[in-house]
């Protein structure tokens, strides 16, 4: 079933199907919203005092380990969960008194929520049959729904005859045909297998550009954040820990947590040598000084560490161990990737992780070479260690 | 942005037990979920709270009070009450045992047979409680065709031996089911797991299978407890001189009209059979250690060792002898002039039945079971819903209400409908409804009866839709609602359908239920409603046995057709145009 689905990605032949909502709206604010379980001030709170704008048609992505309360957020946006205080509203309408089924949002569920005992047809109908639209329109609007998510040919099967692929791909037709104003996504993907979340969330992403429903997607798949998000809310323990472009967010992380948490992550001992300023200072790191981005929290009088991403470092053979370049290391182990190579470099200033991607077969280091070891221009990101 | 933030200056920590707070969940509560709820505590108040109050009320009265003194100190009445705890005790052990070993036989050991085992094992649960009494004493009583015919004996099993017996054969159904179904979800990979770890057979029956078990068979034990002690038939027809509470009561009430009295002997037989409910809810059903992941992960290897396999198969044969022959002579009993006496060929009996003076009571019941069994049935499924979907304080207390119908026994409920629903109801000097039990009572007492039914077959259904429920992935009803779909609209166009074999079976349960009981009726009918059981009581007392088969006979047919009319009609109801269903 699978090569099936991998067959026929959403084509261009629906590309001319008119489906986007009437007008431009959609923007989700929440405010001071807070979801506590339990009402003892000794519970434990699921999402702390949350503030987040969200324009019209962006794609937002919420995005952290388990348990750090994005999917209670997404939950109280869907009018699943009550919030204990604060205010979810959708283009300056409050939500919080109005019922989930009352709200002008479509939920796509990780584990798809389609009603077994009805066909494809019939479960991309149900929520248009509710709303007593007529017989035409709710076949034209349906047929479009099926036709943008390429499931025709299935419209009359059940939904355990389909696979994991095509069973998402309803659910998402079955919350499209809504003309939400908000899509709600709650780790739609997490169900597929590696090569098919690939392609879904390129589908997606294809979709929600070209309709231009504001989405908010639940996921702790950093991958999936990066590449499907306009901007990525990364949360822990309940509160925001950064709001950002998904390049900002990888290139300058807010926090230490979010450094480690997306992609991975160098932390180098670093000592301030000027007050920062304009964004930028002189710091003293791996072997010498250097220019440095720097987070605003940085403090002539506090402490710091200097971000480096893997594929940042740079290596050079230097068997004299002569430290004009920087510092020296030593190869601790290699791991050869396919695409690249990742080194583990022992040096002064701790153990160095080292992405090398391309490399030819005879610029490969072994274990126990001597390195140099150095940091590509303007790479680094200086941030504050929290006191 | 227009967000009416203003009027919410505190932000943060401590605002969740602010009353904004509060007043916010109420908010968002579905009104149709507010509703249903209110009708479902509406009936259920009706149906189990206000009999269960007015029988407090009047065993607290002076004359009530007076006879629960007497409990304490009348050794007449220790007597009855540990007649009551022994019987309990006695078919509690008994019955578990056989309905273990139905249920080992059926689900480990290798034989042919076995959906004719497992008809037999469920025969008893549409057959009416006289059946197996009036039969066992034709066969093996003190002129028994058995005893004494084939042996000569003049046997007396009239008392706790013939109790012991009729109880066991009778109630057994519930502990094999129970049984059957822990050895069936028997993850037989454990069994695997002792064994490489190296364990030999008996040492993984012991240490693995059996510690698995020991919920289902205590609360087999304890459901079987409750339902003996709660018994009133058997005790009336083979009791003999041996009293229990139910029996005392009844006679309390019918022979020296003394209703207080009544209440409190009911009152003393409701106690043990409410902790034992108890327990067996909230202790036996917590440490119930079977995984249940839906589908076991292996085939279970039976046993073909003949050390365990040929003694298990001659108890079960042997006890699987005995029940054919007590339901085959109920149905021939039928055709006899006076069955295990006077054999002879006789229509006269079915005649009384179908056409004669006894078929009013066969139309009767029958048209009251109709109308209980899909108020039970759809009681149980909104009751399953709301407790395990929508309500979350409220949710324990609706549930254990609902229950209550199988916890309580039938007789004091009887009582309890006979001391409420005799006159009419007055709240605060208002009638609120005329008299419901009783002969001048509308519709010749009708009403009360299908109450009654309702709360006694309540609690399968309500079971059934739990346990559907809980396997029913929350997302699907989330989905539903997110479509713009209220929660009513929710439960009917998708959790009804899900849990339609459920439904099936709460509707199934709820019919023969209402058809088999007697306890409660007993103290309900009236000479313009006659019931087949409490008819049956009369043939039965007045030693009519052969119009006691026909009627037992022609009460089971019934129970069947309609339950086979029941699967035809939900299966082309609910399968019209759907061949996609999992």
């Amino acid at each position: 079933m699978d090569n099936l689905t991998a067959a026929e990605p959403i084509t261009d032949t629906s590309e001319a199907i008119e489906f986007s909502p009437a007008e431009e709206s959609g923007q989700v604010t929440l405010s001071a919203l807070t979801k506590r379980y339990g009402t003892r001030d000794a519970d434990p709170i699921a999402v702390d005092n949350i503030d987040l704008h969200i324009k019209a048609g962006e794609f937002v992505t919420l995005l952290g380990p388990s348990g750090c309360g994005k999917t209670s957020t997404l939950r109280m946006i869907a009018g699943f969960e009550t919030p204990s205080s604060g205010h979810v509203a959708v283009d300056g309408v409050d939500m919080v008194s109005v019922a989930p089924n009352k709200r002008p949002m479509s939920m796509v569920f990780q584990s798809y929520a389609l009603f077994p005992h009805l066909s494809v047809r019939q479960n991309v109908a149900y929520g248009l049959k509710l709303k007593k639209t007529s017989e035409k329109r709710l076949k034209e609007e349906v047929d479009t729904a099926l036709t943008i998510m390429n499931l025709i040919p299935y419209a009359d099967r059940a939904p355990h005859q389909l696979s994991g692929g095509q069973q998402q791909r309803v659910a998402l037709a079955r919350a499209l045909v809504m003309r939400p104003k908000v899509l709600l996504f709650d780790e739609p993907l997490s169900n597929l297998d590696a090569k098919l979340r690939v392609q879904m969330r390129n589908e997606i992403r294809r979709l929600q550009k070209r309709l231009g429903i504001t989405s908010i997607f639940v996921t702790h798949d950093q991958d999936e954040a990066m590449t499907l998000s306009d901007r990525i809310v990364v949360m822990n323990q309940g509160k925001i820990e950064q709001i950002d472009t998904p390049e900002r967010v990888y290139r300058r992380p807010s926090s230490i947590f979010v450094a480690d948490f997306i992609g991975r992550a160098n932390f180098l001992d670093a000592t301030l040598l000027t007050d920062p300023e304009g964004h930028r200072a002189r710091v003293f790191a791996l072997g010498r000084e250097r220019d440095v981005e720097t987070h605003d929290d940085v403090t002539l009088d506090g402490e710091a560490l200097l971000m480096v991403r893997p594929e940042s470092v740079l290596l050079t053979l230097n068997p004299e161990a002569d430290s004009v370049h920087g510092e020296v290391g030593r190869v601790l182990s290699v791991i050869f990737h396919g695409e690249s190579v990742e080194y583990e470099v022992e040096t002064d200033s701790g153990s160095i992780v080292a992405l090398v991607s391309d490399a030819a077969a005879s610029e490969i280091f072994e274990v126990m070479d001597t390195v140099s070891v150095g940091i590509k221009a303007d790479r680094g990101w200086l941030l504050p260690v929290a006191p | 942005m227009t967000i009416p933030l203003l009027d919410s200056p505190a932000t943060g920590r401590g605002r969740a037990s602010t009353p904004g707070g509060n007043a916010r969940k109420k908010r968002a509560q579905d009104p149709s979920v507010i509703i249903l709820t209110t009708i479902v505590c509406a009936i259920l108040l009706m149906i189990i709270g206000f009999p269960l109050f007015g029988l407090l009320s009047s065993a607290f009265a002076p004359k009530g009070l007076e006879v629960l003194g007497r409990m304490v100190t009348d050794p007449v009445n220790h007597r009855i009450l540990g007649n009551t705890l022994l019987l309990g005790l006695v078919v509690g052990v008994t019955g578990t045992l056989v309905g273990f070993l139905f249920a080992y036989a059926q689900v480990k050991v290798k034989f042919r047979g076995k959906r004719a085992l497992h008809l037999l094992a469920m025969i008893p649960i549409v057959a009416p409680p006289f059946a197996v009494a009036t039969a066992v004493i034709t066969l093996f009583g003190r002129n028994g065709a058995v005893t004494n015919g084939i042996f000569g004996w003049q046997a007396d099993i009239y008392g706790l031996p013939g109790l012991t017996i009729v109880l066991s054969l009778s109630f057994f159904p519930v502990a094999y089911m129970n049984i059957r179904g822990m050895l069936e979800s028997l993850d037989p990979s454990l069994d695997e797991a002792a064994a490489g770890l190296g364990a030999g057979k008996l040492r993984v029956f012991f240490t693995v299978t059996i510690p698995m078990l020991v919920p289902g068979l205590a609360g087999s034990f304890l459901l079987l407890f409750v339902e003996s002690i709660a018994d009133l038939a058997n005790p009336l027809v083979v009791g003999g001189d041996y009293t229990v509470l139910a029996s005392r009561a009844y006679l309390a009430v019918t022979g020296e009209f003394n209703m207080q009295a009544g209440a409190a002997y009911s009152l003393t037989l409701m106690l043990p059979a409410l902790c034992v409910f108890l327990v067996q809810r909230y202790w036996v059903s917590r440490k119930s250690v079977v995984s249940v992941t839906g589908k076991p992960a292996g085939t279970t290897e039976l046993v073909s060792a003949p050390i365990i396999r040929v003694p298990i198969l001659i108890l079960v044969g042997f006890l699987a002898a005995l029940i054919v022959s007590i339901y085959a002579t109920v149905l021939a009993g039928g055709f006899m002039k006076v069955p295990g006496v006077n054999n002879t060929f006789t229509l006269a009996h079915y005649q009384f039945v179908l056409n004669g003076l006894g078929s009013k009571a066969m139309v009767d019941t029958t048209i009251l079971a109709l109308i209980a069994a899909p108020i039970a049935g759809i009681m149980g499924m909104l009751i399953g819903w709301l407790v395990v979907r929508k309500l979350k304080r409220a949710s324990g207390l609706i549930d254990f209400v609902g229950m209550l119908g199988l916890a309580v026994p039938g007789t004091v409920l009887g009582i309890g409908y006979l001391i409420t629903y005799n006159t009419p109801v007055n709240i605060f000097g208002l009638q609120v409804f005329p008299a419901l039990a009783g002969g001048s009572a509308i519709l010749a007492g009708a009403v009360a009866i299908v109450m009654v039914y309702v709360a006694r077959s309540l609690p399968s259904g309500q079971r059934a839709a739990v346990s559907a429920l809980q396997q029913i992935h929350p997302a699907i009803e989330e989905a539903s609602t997110s479509l713009g779909a209220d929660s009513a609209t929710t439960f009917r166009k998708v959790t009804l359908p899900l849990i339609q074999s459920a439904l099936l079976t709460g509707l199934t349960f709820a019919f023969a239920r209402s058809m088999t009981t007697l306890s409660p009726i007993i103290f309900l009918t009236t000479p313009g409603i006659k019931i087949m059981t409490s008819q049956i009581l009369a043939e039965v007392d007045s030693g009519r046995f052969g119009n006691a088969f026909a009627y037992c006979t022609v009460l089971i047919g019934i129970v069947l057709i309609v339950i086979l009319i029941l699967n035809i009609i939900i299966r082309k109801v609910v399968f019209r145009g759907q061949s996609h269903r999992r």
